[in-house]
């Protein structure tokens, strides 16, 4: 069995080595078309981690014109945090609000340097349970009740607005993808043909001697699949290339805007399945490429 | 051995490669088929190894009926069947020796028996000094005589031979004639194609005449 496997395999690489052009071209495709879908990939992932996150911290802001006194305050903060849809609420005061600003700007802290304390105003940050997100508008408005609240801020149109651009990311990177795959599996199985019309005469040898169709097929669909697997990974180590060089920096820049701290790369499996999807699109253009070459009868 | 049926072989409407061909050869038997160029010699040796299939009739190799033979069994047909063609169809990217082990590998036959057969069958051909050399290395006589080895070295059942004389000078024709009849004396049994009057006066056997599709003799020497 493990011979068999071996006896295959070498017919394979045999193969590639007598067409090491064609074999390149054919790993050269599978390479380019993963390799935009990869990028494509690292974006809406990206996007879809910064959509998540932002969902988690949607919140109610209400700022204070002037802080409350603290029995007050507490009195508030006890009735909203009755409200059913809430699950937190926090004061945020004047100091608070400007330290976590300070972090924020980091090295540019500076910036505040010679501002007092009291710049930023202090507010309420209420938090909704993730199943009431729906009902913020009806919250806010509740809240509004209270004259002494003053703007209220929330995030909900913006996620809204978010989601359906990742809506948008997801279903071009799918279309485009889906074309690009198919693409690369139209020029596959084309380079393949080219090699198989240079050995039409030992395929025909070979069906008049005994073999069986999956004996004459075996090598050249392994060596479809080693091509489609190769492309997969230099379309891995392009787009990782990419990602430390440009990707992760354009990207970085529109996105940190948005406050996110770093842009990852694929997780684990979505490389495998890079590389996996490579190998079927090589496993699968062979395989078409054979469909009418091997011939035992004229039928 | 072979039985052929009131066989039919059209490949257009209306225009009968083959007509209504009734044929037995008996096991162990050699037989030529001769005829002008288009009488149909080839269309009848395709049609034994099943790469045609006949528009009407029956045809029965060794008692089975291959007519409608599926064409996934084909291979296991031709593991019975030696094929030499006038123009060898050897693999040109495969030396000598693993040309004439192919047939025996894609039997999946074990590695040790392949060599010992293979050097056998190129010794008796006296090719084992080539063992290593490539097919386009070689001259017209010895690639034919490769071929003639890959046929035999499965001692088929049957081997046909299409022309395997035709592109060959008197001297090798010499060989490959004695490798048959060495073949034929084993059991094997042979049918060729040829248009080489010398050849069937110097070999005598039963000879099949073909014209326009149509038996037009049939005689024993
Ligand atoms: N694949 C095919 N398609 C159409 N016609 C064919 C095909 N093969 C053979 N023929 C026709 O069938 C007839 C018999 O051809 P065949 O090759 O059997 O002759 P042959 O006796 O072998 O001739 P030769 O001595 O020249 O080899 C010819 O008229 C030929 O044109
Ligand atoms: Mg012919």
């Amino acid at each position: 069995m493990i011979g068999q496997g071996i006896y295959f395999l070498l017919r394979a690489l045999r193969n590639m080595r007598h067409s090491p052009v064609l074999s390149a071209a054919s790993i050269f495709t599978v390479g380019v078309a993963l390799a935009l879908l990869a990028f494509f990939a690292i974006a809406v992932l990206n996007v879809q981690r910064l959509t998540a996150s932002w969902a988690a911290e949607l919140a109610v802001v209400a700022y204070l014109e002037q802080p409350p006194e603290g029995p007050v305050l507490n009195r508030w903060l006890g009735e909203i945090r009755g409200y059913p849809e809430v699950a937190s609420v926090t004061y945020v005061s004047r100091q608070e609000a400007y330290q976590r600003f300070r972090q924020r700007l980091g090295s540019d802290a500076d910036l505040l340097d010679g501002l007092g304390a009291d710049v930023l105003p202090a507010s309420l940050e209420i938090r909704l349970k993730p199943e009431a997100r729906q009902q913020t508008a009806a919250v806010v408005e509740r809240l509004g009740r209270n004259k002494a609240l003053g703007e209220l801020h929330y995030g909900r149109e913006w996620l809204d607005r978010f989601e359906a651009f990742l809506l948008l990311l997801r279903t071009v990177g799918i279309a485009l993808g889906g074309f690009l795959v198919l693409a690369a599996l139209v020029i596959v199985t084309n380079t393949i043909k080219l090699t198989l019309y240079a050995r039409q005469d030992e395929l025909e040898a070979m069906t008049m001697v005994g073999a069986t169709a999956l004996f004459i097929k075996l090598p050249y669909l392994i060596e479809g699949a080693l091509q489609g697997v190769v492309g997969g990974l230099v379309a891995l180590l392009t787009s990782f290339v990419a990602f430390r060089m440009i990707l992760r920096e354009s990207l970085g820049n529109i996105l940190l805007l948005t406050g996110i701290d770093t842009i990852h790369f694929l997780p684990f499996t979505w490389q495998i399945l890079l590389v996996a999807a490579g190998g079927l699109v090589g496993l699968l253009g062979s395989l078409l490429a054979l469909r009418k070459f091997v011939r035992f009868c004229q039928d | 051995m072979i039985q052929l049926f009131n066989i039919t072989k059209a490949f257009q409407r209306d225009q009968n490669a083959l007509s209504d061909i009734t044929l037995r050869v008996a096991k162990g038997e050699f037989v030529y088929l001769t005829g002008p160029s288009g009488a149909g010699k080839s269309t009848l040796l395709k049609l034994i190894c099943c790469a045609e299939r006949p528009t009407r009739g029956q045809i029965l190799m060794d008692g089975r009926n291959i007519t409608q033979l599926p064409t996934r069994h084909i291979p296991h047909l031709r593991r019975n069947l030696g094929i030499v063609f006038q123009d060898f169809k050897l693999l040109n990217r495969r030396t000598v020796f693993e040309n004439v082990a192919f047939p025996l590998e894609v039997q999946g036959r074990r590695r040790i028996e392949i060599s010992k057969k293979v050097y056998q069958v190129l010794k008796q051909v006296g090719l084992e000094h080539r063992l290593s050399h490539h097919p386009l290395q070689l001259s017209g006589g010895e690639q034919q005589r490769v071929a003639v080895a890959r046929a035999l070295v499965v001692d088929p059942l049957v081997l046909l031979a299409d022309e395997p004389t035709g592109n060959l000078d008197p001297d090798v024709t010499m060989e490959i004639m004695e490798m048959f009849k060495g073949a034929n004396a084993r059991g094997t049994t042979i049918v060729m194609a040829t248009h080489d009057r010398g050849l069937i006066r110097q070999f005598p056997r039963r000879v099949v005449s073909l014209e326009a599709g149509r038996i037009a003799g049939d005689s024993r020497p």
